[in-house]
């Protein structure tokens, strides 16, 4: 294990400010605002911010500063040691609960930055437990090195998780995830549910449907977020449809453009919001870390194709292995959709539940407070899942 | 009526010189002799006699249309509309052109003109949301209006077979005569439409052709259609990919080039012009890519089934291409009065293919086929003149 400090070389930043200025934008559409995909005044703007003004080192510093990171490798059965990054902090008082925070695409480890000091600290309410926070890149993802084989799935993802937080010390823990985080960390309780995995939260859920339904049963919030997922397969998910199939081919253009790679994420990073105000170079922070991630952007996206290529493709539920670990779900009402109660037995074993009115996909960068509080009183003194690791349950002694 | 004026593709230095800058090169490609873009457009100038021209569009602002043009030197040869679809071009009559012109007694001289559809190639792009597939066939047809041929026949494959069923929809008749396609988009039939032809379907075995067909379609879905997804739903998100990155653009384009052709040896010049077209169109290349998404939004977003054209229709089906229907379902496109099925080739079949599709071309609306004469006065042979007895 190394301590590890982002420290993007030189050549690195001056070789994104060459393409910058290099830049060739397309036209766009009268009035066409959001309908076709980003608008090009914002990403005309952000470029002109990414090229002029926004200082990579001055954010690297803010990170390495608040964030601890570290690298380490780790086996994965058939794919060799892969060295993994991440942030580990321990609680600031008490007995953290081991807490593995796991992000998707396109996120990564930023996304444990505003939560990862509400977990783990040691002022505020004494009745609320506090945690252990571990947020890794995910192979491929941020600083984590990427596999050079195919066939890399949730199997793999889960291993590498799970055998770091082993190799922290921590045989027994809980995890957080949204978005390939939630399936990851599914796999992560149906492989190491009740002896490793103790509970999991998620704030997305996406399973197919059950054999059989009636949704004359369904509630108007249960509808809405069915319609959501509709809408989302009808006109949101041509990024997934590509990604899954030719990841390769859509690969070139993301890692040879920082304005393409930066025009593919910041349209998730709006349409998946509820309303966030993005500033320039929180978005800029957030796309520079997958410009310059260790394997590359084009690494992130395979993803996509190996799961699908598993079977395990999102609305798919290919194995009646359903986890028996205690979940729990916190509902975000812009999130990409959501399911009914009736289909929750396909995801696993539900205990804890929470409703929200504001929010959206990126739950834990959009509303940190909202996501800690629901974990805090999972995992609190009262809470259905306080306790679960034994002789850590986020109290003193 | 709008001018014609004589165009020759002349792409600027300072555009050259960014691109190569984009590329990292430190050598100019065109020091090596018969090499290079340079090259490429001087030949694509000779082959191709090319023009532009504004054509107005009901609703929409007047657009500068670019287009190939040529004449047979048989007076009355049959006037020809060919129209490319996505990732092709006006480069893809290149081959053919020369064949469709030749006048000989043993077949059917053609008139051509190949348009660069609105936002491909040299033809502006529209401005405004909403320009869909039955404006590209509003431009398509009144260029060939406006060129004097208020009777003509069309070829078309990917969205030109789209585009040019609308135009036997909206113009069939009167104006269109007969169309050709390579790409038929056929539905599956419906017994209350097509009794007969439902139950023979039904009862007749798939050969071995249309079963490798069907499977090939399948997989086409599952695994080929990402950039259809994606190209229909958030086409200026892709946009800037394809407009900033050569890279990019090249590897989106080269991937179709090669896995929709039938073994097609392309070489990498032939690849490199082909995409450079794109790289250097007037409206930049995220403009090509919209017709998927007014395809989508336009009231008539999937297959119109309230079309049924009546002119006649011929199909050339080639067994790479990219669906493969049931050959019955055919009948459902048009009027079919020709089909020709070949052993090789896929979904670029003007490029790939010229003479195989000549032929077939020849074969319809030669003097034994089945569209012969459509265009009155332009049957496409030496007008015999009749002594006055």
């Amino acid at each position: 294990m190394s301590s590890y400090k982002i420290d993007i070389p030189p050549t690195a930043l001056s070789t994104l400010k060459s393409r910058l200025e290099n830049a060739v934008f397309p036209d766009e559409l009268e009035d066409s605002e959001w309908a076709y995909g980003a608008p090009l005044a914002d990403i005309k703007r952000l470029v002109a911010r990414w090229r002029d003004g926004f200082d990579w080192r001055h954010e690297e510093q803010k990170l390495n500063a608040e964030l601890p990171q570290f690298t380490r490798d780790i086996e994965v059965d058939g794919f060799g040691t892969l060295n993994i990054h991440y942030v580990h902090k321990k609680s600031e008082r008490g007995l953290g609960i081991p807490l593995l925070f796991v992000h998707g695409w396109p996120g990564s480890f930023l996304e444990s930055r505003k939560i990862v000091p509400l977990l783990t600290a040691g002022s505020g309410d004494a009745r609320l437990p506090v945690f252990d926070v571990v947020a890794l890149s995910l192979p491929g993802f941020g600083f984590s090195e990427g596999p050079k084989k195919t066939g890399f799935s949730f199997t793999q993802y889960a291993e590498v998780s799970h055998k770091l937080m082993l190799a922290l010390g921590y045989t027994e823990y809980v995890t957080q995830g949204g978005d390939w985080g939630a399936s990851i960390t599914k796999e992560i309780a149906r492989r190491y549910g009740g002896e490793h995995s103790k509970a999991w939260h998620i704030n997305l859920i996406l399973a197919g449907p059950p054999e059989t339904q009636d949704p004359s049963s369904y509630t108007a919030i249960e509808k809405d977020g069915l319609a959501r997922l509709q809408e989302y397969k009808r006109s949101g998910n041509g990024y997934y449809r590509i990604q899954a199939t030719k990841p390769q081919t859509l690969g070139y253009s993301l890692a040879d453009s920082p304005v393409g790679l930066l025009a593919w994420i910041y349209e998730k990073l709006v349409n998946w919001t509820d309303a966030y105000l993005w500033t320039d170079d929180e978005v800029l922070t957030w796309v520079s870390i997958y410009w310059f991630s260790r394997a590359g952007p084009a690494a992130s996206l395979r993803i996509y194709y190996e799961v699908e290529r598993a079977g395990q493709g999102i609305g798919r539920t290919s194995d009646s292995h359903i986890p028996t670990t205690p979940l729990g779900f916190s509902h975000f009402p812009k999130e990409l959709g959501r399911i009914p109660k009736a289909w929750y037995h396909l995801v696993g074993n539900v205990v804890f539940e929470v409703e929200h009115d504001s929010g959206g996909h990126f739950a834990a960068h959009e509303k940190p407070e909202l996501l800690v509080g629901d974990l805090q009183k999972m995992f609190g003194k009262s809470g259905p899942a306080f306790g679960v690791v034994l002789g850590r349950n986020g109290y003193d002694g | 009526m709008s001018v014609e004026l004589p165009f020759q593709i002349s792409i600027p230095d300072s555009k050259l010189d960014l691109l190569r800058q984009k590329l990292a090169l430190t050598e100019f490609p065109d020091e090596l002799e018969n090499t290079g873009w340079n090259y490429e457009e001087a030949k694509l100038n000779q082959d191709l006699p090319q023009f532009t021209k504004d054509i107005d569009v009901n609703g929409f602002e007047t657009l500068n249309i670019h287009y190939v043009h040529q004449k047979s030197s048989l007076a009355n040869a049959i006037p020809l509309l060919f129209v490319h679809g996505w990732p092709g071009s006006f480069i893809e009559v290149r081959k053919i052109l020369p064949l469709l012109v030749q006048s000989s007694p043993q077949f059917p001289a053609f008139h051509v003109v190949a348009l660069s559809l609105p936002g491909f190639g040299f033809s502006e792009g529209a401005h405004k949301p909403g320009f869909a597939p039955e404006q590209y066939a509003e431009v398509a047809h009144n260029l060939m209006l406006s060129l004097g041929y208020h009777e003509y026949v069309t070829q078309g494959g990917d969205w030109g077979y789209l585009i040019t069923r609308i135009i036997a929809h909206k113009y069939g008749g009167k104006h269109s005569k007969a169309w050709h396609t390579n790409f038929p988009l056929a539905t599956p039939l419906n017994f209350s439409v097509n009794p007969i032809l439902f139950l023979q379907h039904l009862f007749t075995p798939y050969t071995a052709a249309e079963k490798a067909g069907i499977e090939r379609s399948k997989r086409f879905e599952k695994e080929g259609q990402g950039y259809f997804h994606e190209q229909s739903t958030k086409p200026q998100t892709l946009g800037y990919s394809l407009a900033d990155s050569p890279v990019g653009l090249l590897a989106w384009i080269y991937e179709k080039l090669a896995t929709w052709t039938d073994s097609y040896p392309w070489t990498d010049d032939e690849v490199l012009t082909w995409v450079t077209i794109f790289y250097f169109s007037r409206a930049g290349p995220a403009a090509s890519i919209r017709i998927y998404y007014e395809f989508i939004h336009s009231a008539n977003g999937s297959q119109p089934s309230s079309f049924e054209p009546t002119i006649p229709l011929g199909v050339s089906h080639f067994p790479e291409e990219l669906r493969i229907t049931p050959r019955k379902f055919v009948h459902s496109v048009g009027n079919l009065v020709f089909q020709v099925e070949h052993s090789t080739g896929g979904h670029f079949a003007a490029y790939e293919c010229p003479d195989e599709l000549v032929d077939d071309l020849r074969e319809m609306f030669g003097k034994q086929g089945p569209a012969f004469g459509v265009v009155p006065g332009k049957n496409g042979y030496e007008q015999r003149i009749r002594a006055n007895l």
